[in-house]
């Protein structure tokens, strides 16, 4: 075998004064919450969240001091209008009524149907020549392209005189492009394979008187016919009665957030104090109260957010927020009660506190330093996560038209009233989707990203 | 065992009573009169109708006639649409919410516990990464977004095959409960995903894991025998109130498709104030919710050896 | 250590280094560790909570979760065939089949979802080829092999209806199950009562006589090394600091940690009463493991050269009986004479 040979040098047998302190942990001592933040700021997904949510808050709070549009005000001239529009609008003169002889200028022999003019938001003008063996005609209005077996969209217009062959379209014109087709009907009426279309690229005008009315010139001496003013800005939109999108978005968030936020910061505050009475008494009076807090547990949820929020009623004026929140508080609060007894009775049983109360330590001391530290990471956490089941409440009652009384507006409101017209005017369903769900998904986040912080034992299982 | 479910069976009842009485308490302070609608407003005819619904009685009077109704199936008689009973409306209604439920919930619970499984075999990988994401957004996107989703990928796979593959709206055929309980389920799965994958990891990491493993079993005989199945025991036990979410949640998707549900007419009920439509239904969703609960937690101790002796 | 080791060793583990990632960095969990295991002969691993007793033997059967677990240099051979990385030998794992193993908590260790028949029987269909019908019944006679009453009752039961040291028996059965050549237990009775350890040490003890296997027995509990070990290995802070036969390591102990050890350990030996005296301090922080002996820190003889070499081999002392310590360095004139010599008992 090999004996070790590493050879001596001098000193190297001398003793030493063993010295326990210099393989002490070098890493710096941190309390809890400081320990919770360092964590919590290595998490990349949890910050970004934290983040949001702050932003999120700031468009709350501040956008309606920025963005001072009134949410109730209704632009009739951008109804259901998506963002980024052309607002460009030219100043005409008020049109008369027409009856096919004026404005005619241009008789087009190469088409069967054709405009009178240049068409746009006042009127769009139509005229047609005779088309084979039609005894009538009947007009069609659509927003898609024609397409054989397709609709063809609104009827406008049916003559049974073969002689009549104009048309003037004065309904509802948005700047767009309308595709009109003429069928051509028999003698009893019924129409015919003879179609003829046309699409038409309508241009949004306004007569100045309108333009002044509207503010958008401030007199009419400053302005001619033909020149171009703009329409108001709707930066995200605008809803079915012309409402603003982001002005409503903005008081909608107050209304979803609100509830969203002070709803859990209720009942969990109930919760806490109701839990630990319960686990600090103990005994009977525990029973009681726990089993009390079963019983709500078991009612149907939703149903009683329903019905709690008729039986509180709406008077007529009230956007029926209170109520909401009253009867979530009322509904929710058992859950956090029941973890919160847990805690306490597990953490009354833990030895620091058993050698806390050797040492003279009285129940106000126990409460503050060790029962309230020892909760608070996990009454923290359920606030987070409570956030974004109470805006889920909120949006999914006002969706099914139980939420906030019309015309307040919230997230779950808008959302109601943009589903109906989600084929044509998808941006009033997606903006308020979207901020519920970048809430949810935020306060979600936010919320692991303090368990893993805050509890070091639940680290490793997500 | 016997007494276990016999205690309870007796607890669910005091449970359901309990729903039942803060049904009735919060049902008579209401404002307004459920008769203030009607067209008859004589006072003789207004008169009749207070007695016939029991309401010229004392508020006492009204609670014991309610329980008494109650306890024995009664829920009465429609409001507003006079000569139905409550019993035939749900009757009528609730097998068809029953249905989509059921089939949204084995969706749910098949997909979660599958995807979980999958995302922690392959933990922090791309599989993982990819489920895992689609899990946060399905817990964060509401479920009428789902719902509007689930009709426009039905509208665009139908203009895709050029003819009506799959309904839109309504009820009468598998086809037409397809996309609506899968929307239903949605955030249940994802949910149950979660759940799983937590649960899986938790399992992966046990000393009966390792002790397995030191046994020289093959890696799929570990996976299926002792992973697997503890890991879904903690996912049963919440199906019981992932029912409850689900038959709730039933609202909205019965709405949005248009199908005839007992939850869409409780929706139309509380618009028109059907006092006896609104007070049966919840004391019927109440009493289903308690026993589903006791069922599935029954089902679980038949699974979990530890829960059937003990 | 030993490059010309007796043929007859059945397990030999060379060299072995274990490094685990962790949120704190690289955990160099084992360092070095060599032993050899002889049949029929038990070899006990001694050492403080922490110091990589169960990583090495853990690495052995494969059983480190890798990630974040890496076995960086070593091997392992059974037989003399490395196994090492790979339990497979001619395409049959080796766990359960030629080594069986047991764990510290008999709670937690066994399936609580299937019946201990099962899980005994499990190991059987799968090396032995066994029907289930087949692997239940010899199930049946383990348990009544490891002393188990009403062992075909005791089958169908699950875990939770056992009692820690019944499971400890049915542990025992699992493992024995392929009459494997070494039973491999790690801290076997620290969680049972001190009277069903005895009852559990014994069990071992007549197995081992019956079946001539090989059992490495780690612990911390000096008693339970006196009790069963042939051969004794010392572990500190992921190296083997001492190794030798027990009767080497009880009355020749020739490193200070070992006597540190048995200071800390009361004795009825001794006449007079003693005062037990602990080890001061702590174990070195395995992130960053200091340059010279891991021991240097808390040793009472500690020297210059202690901090500033590292010992890459240990001093043979007598025939299987080295020291990793400077003291037995030809040089080192001690100045504790007597330290190593002829201790009965304790040290004062």
């Amino acid at each position: 075998m090999t004996e070790n040979s590493y050879r001596a040098q001098a000193g190297d047998f001398n003793p030493i004064i063993a010295d326990h302190r210099i393989q002490g942990i070098s890493r710096p001592s941190l309390s809890y919450w400081q320990d919770a933040w360092l964590r919590l700021k290595a998490n990349a997904r949890a910050m970004v969240s934290l983040y949001i949510v702050i932003a999120l808050l700031f468009f709350t709070i501040a956008g309606p001091y920025i963005w001072t549009v009134d949410p109730a005000f209704q632009d009739l001239d951008q109804v259901s209008q998506p963002p980024n529009i052309d607002r460009k609008a030219t100043l005409i003169k008020p049109y008369p009524i027409w009856d096919g002889s004026t404005g005619t200028v241009d008789v087009k022999d190469s088409e069967t149907l054709y405009l009178a003019q240049a068409a746009n938001t006042e009127s769009v003008r139509l005229l047609w020549h005779v088309m084979p063996g039609a005894e009538g005609y009947r007009l069609y209005r659509n927003i898609f392209p024609f397409e054989q077996g397709q609709s063809m969209g609104l009827p406008l217009f049916t003559t049974f005189s073969p002689q009549n062959r104009l048309f003037e379209d004065l309904l509802d014109l948005t700047p767009r492009t309308f595709y009109y087709t003429l069928v051509a009907l028999n003698a009893t009426g019924q129409e015919t394979s003879e179609v003829v279309n046309i699409a038409v690229e309508v241009q949004r005008v306004l007569t100045i008187e309108q333009a002044v009315s509207k503010g958008l010139v401030d007199s009419a001496e400053e302005v001619d016919v033909g020149d171009v003013v703009y329409l108001k800005l709707h930066p995200m939109g605008t809803d079915y009665l012309g409402r603003d999108m982001l002005a409503r978005l903005m008081y909608g968030a107050r209304i979803s957030l609100f509830i969203g936020i002070f709803a859990p910061l209720i009942f969990v505050s109930f919760g806490v104090l109701y839990g630990s009475t319960a686990g600090f008494m103990g005994g009977k009076i525990d029973q009681v109260l726990m089993r009390f807090s079963d019983f709500v547990v078991a009612l149907p949820f939703l149903l009683f957010m329903i019905l709690f929020k008729i039986a509180f009623g709406i008077g007529p004026g009230e956007s029926g927020v209170m109520p909401m929140l009253i009867a979530m508080v009322v509904l929710s609060w058992p859950s956090t009660a029941r973890l919160v007894r847990g805690q306490i009775l597990q953490i009354r049983e833990e030895g620091y506190i058993a050698a806390s109360r050797l040492l003279g330590a009285k129940s106000r001391y126990l409460i503050m330093r060790h029962m309230i530290p020892n909760t608070m990471g996990v009454i923290l956490v359920t606030i987070t996560f409570a956030v974004p089941s109470a805006i889920f409440t909120e949006a999914f009652l006002s969706f099914i038209g139980m939420g906030v009384a019309p015309p307040t507006p919230s997230w779950g409101s808008m959302c109601f009233e943009g589903i109906k017209t989600m084929l044509t005017h998808p941006h009033e369903l997606i903006f308020p989707a979207l901020l519920i769900s970048i809430t949810v998904l935020a306060f979600n986040l936010l919320g692991d990203g303090l368990r893993d912080a805050l509890d070091a034992k639940m680290r490793s299982r997500e | 065992m016997r007494a276990y479910l016999l205690k309870r069976i007796v607890q669910g009842i005091i449970t359901v009573w309990f729903i039942a009485s803060a049904t009735f308490v919060a049902m008579h302070n209401v404002p307004g009169d459920p008769l203030m609608d009607e067209k008859a407003t004589t006072e003789e005819i207004r008169k009749n109708l207070m007695q016939k619904y029991g309401l010229d009685k004392s508020l006492f009077e009204q609670y014991i006639i309610y329980l008494k109704n109650m306890s024995q199936g009664d829920f009465g008689i429609s409001f507003t649409q006079q000569n139905r009973q409550v019993n035939d409306i749900i009757r009528e209604h609730f097998p068809v919410s029953a249905a989509l439920g059921i089939l949204a919930i084995t969706f749910a619970a098949f997909g979660g516990i599958l995807w979980g499984a999958l995302t922690a075999l392959y933990r922090n990988r791309l599989p993982d990464i990819v489920i895992m994401f689609l899990v946060i957004l399905g817990v964060s996107v509401p479920s009428f977004v789902f719902a509007a989703l689930g009709q426009l990928s039905i509208v665009s796979v139908n203009n895709l095959v050029g003819f009506s593959l799959i309904p839109v709206a309504g009820w009468g055929t598998i086809w037409h409960m397809l996309v609506p309980s899968m929307v239903l389920g949605m955030s249940t799965m994802a949910y149950l995903t979660r759940l799983m994958r937590s649960s899986m990891l938790e399992v992966v990491n046990t000393d009966y894991i390792r002790t397995a493993k030191s046994k020289g079993l093959p890696a799929t005989q570990i996976f299926l025998q002792h992973q697997l199945r503890n890991a879904v025991l903690p996912v049963i036990t919440v199906l019981g109130p992932a029912i409850a979410a689900i038959t709730t949640g039933g609202f909205v998707v019965e709405m949005v498709f248009a199908i005839p549900g007992l939850g869409r007419y409780f929706v139309e009920a509380v618009q028109q104030l059907d006092y006896t439509v609104i007070m049966g239904t919840t004391v019927f969703y109440g009493a289903f919710l308690v026993f589903m609960v006791i069922i599935v937690d029954v089902i679980y101790g038949f699974i979990d050896p530890r829960v059937r002796v003990g | 250590m030993k490059p010309d080791a007796p043929s007859d060793a059945l397990l030999q583990v060379e060299d072995l280094h274990v490094e685990f990632d962790t949120y704190g960095g690289i955990v160099q969990a084992v360092r070095g560790v060599s032993f050899d295991v002889h049949p029929g002969k038990t070899l006990a691993i001694v050492g403080e909570s922490g110091c990589g007793k169960s990583v090495t033997v853990q690495s052995i059967m494969g059983l480190i979760p890798m990630p974040p677990g890496r076995i960086t240099r070593g091997s392992a051979s059974l037989k003399g065939i490395n196994i090492l990385n790979n339990t497979f030998i001619n395409g049959v794992d080796i766990r359960g089949n030629e080594i069986g193993m047991i764990f510290q908590d008999p709670m937690t260790s066994l399936n609580p979802t299937m019946t201990i028949g099962k899980q005994i029987g499990e190991t059987l269909t799968v090396h032995r080829g066994y029907t289930q019908k087949q692997a239940y019944a010899r199930a049946i006679e383990l348990l009544d092999m490891t002393r188990i009453p009403e062992a075909s009752k005791r089958a169908s039961q699950y875990p939770f209806e056992f009692s820690g040291g019944m499971l400890q028996r049915a542990m025992i059965a699992v493992a024995l199950a392929c009459e494997p050549s070494i039973l491999i237990a790690d801290e076997p009775t620290t969680a049972l009562d001190v009277t069903i350890q005895a009852q559990i040490l014994d069990l071992m003890k007549d197995l081992q006589s019956e079946t001539n296997m090989s059992i490495i027995l780690i612990t911390h509990d000096l008693g339970v090394v006196a009790r069963m070990a042939d051969d004794v290995l010392v572990m500190y802070a992921g190296q083997v600091v001492e190794s030798g036969s027990a009767a080497q390591i009880f009355y020749d102990s020739a490193h200070p940690y070992t006597l540190g050890l048995k200071t800390a350990m009361p004795s009825n030996t001794n006449e007079q009463v003693q005062k037990l005296t602990p080890i001061e301090g702590s174990p070195p922080d395995l992130f960053a493991p200091p340059l010279g002996c891991a021991y240097a820190a808390r040793c009472p003889h500690v020297m210059q050269v202690c901090r500033s070499q590292p010992i890459k081999q240990s001093f043979t002392l007598a025939d299987g009986h080295q020291s990793a310590c400077w003291l037995h360095h030809a040089q080192c004139e001690s100045t504790t004479p007597g330290l190593f010599k002829k201790q009965s008992g304790g040290q004062t």
